[in-house]
């Protein structure tokens, strides 16, 4: 498949699977049913697979109620939570910034519309994870050609989603998420990788 | 030139088969979303009740006026 090509092959489903799990858990803390299934996750010794088996093990071991008290904390608290997982943020210190407006735009050109019971601004890291799972897959209409793909993960998401992911890993309330944490920055690691052989 | 294209997407596939994604099994979940094609950013959560009580607290304290 050429990259000027709208069409995605079994690694592309894969990633989109894999962008569609962070959202799921960034979104929301798992429920038990989805915890029992990430507990039966396996991976192989690449950075990557080592860091899903690491999810796994964890949800294996852990609690829901104890995951779902991580996420709060992580991400709810009172006013706000230990992380601000917003591209604006990251990338300004503030919310609702220029970050987003672009975001926006580019949301709008792919035919990429805000839920309207959503209240959370669009650059939220779930939300991108999404977006690029829906790309990929051509959920919003065609799929994304792998270079249409390569500008939305460097305009909006290389720019900030590792260190989110990082910075997810060493969070003081992270336990399962600091698995998660390292599974996002693996995962964006081989997104970087396999977008700058294009 | 599209054959050099050719080629830098045969890289590329050949690395994400290697990259560790194959391994990653886990059904449904990673079969991923139910949601919408819309519903491009995060649902309401339960866990966004506290932000739902700062709205009501400032609605009432507007509310006495």
């Amino acid at each position: 498949m050429a990259p000027g090509a709208a069409s995605y092959g079994e690694e592309d489903v894969l990633r989109a699977r894999f962008y569609r799990l962070l959202s799921h858990l960034l979104q929301a803390p798992p429920k038990v049913e989805d915890i029992e299934l990430l507990a039966g996750m396996t991976g192989d010794s690449t950075p990557l697979g080592e860091a899903v088996g690491g999810v796994a093990r964890v949800a294996a071991g852990i609690a829901p109620a104890t995951i779902a008290r991580e996420y709060h904390n992580l991400f709810i608290g009172l006013g706000r939570g230990e992380l601000v997982p917003y591209g604006s943020y990251y990338l300004t210190g503030f919310l609702h910034e220029k970050p987003l407006a672009k975001l926006r735009a580019d949301l709008i050109r792919h035919g990429i519309e805000r839920a309207p019971e959503v209240r959370e601004p669009e650059d939220h890291i779930a939300a991108l994870c999404e977006a690029m799972a829906g790309l990929i897959l051509g959920e919003f209409g065609e799929p994304a050609t792998l270079d249409d793909q390569k500008t939305f993960f460097k305009t909006h998401i290389a720019p900030w989603a590792k260190y989110f992911f990082t910075d997810l890993e060493a969070a003081k309330s992270a336990v399962f998420y600091a698995a998660v944490g390292r599974a996002g920055v693996a995962f964006m690691e081989v997104e970087e990788t396999a977008f700058e052989m294009l | 030139m599209s054959g050099k294209r050719d080629e830098d997407t045969g890289k590329r596939r050949d690395f994400l088969k290697l990259a560790g994604f194959a391994a990653v099994t886990g059904g449904g979940l990673l079969a991923g979303g139910t949601k919408p094609a819309e519903a491009a950013v995060e649902p309401e959560t339960p866990s966004h009740g506290y932000r739902e009580t700062e709205h009501v607290k400032a609605y009432y304290k507007l509310a006495r006026f």
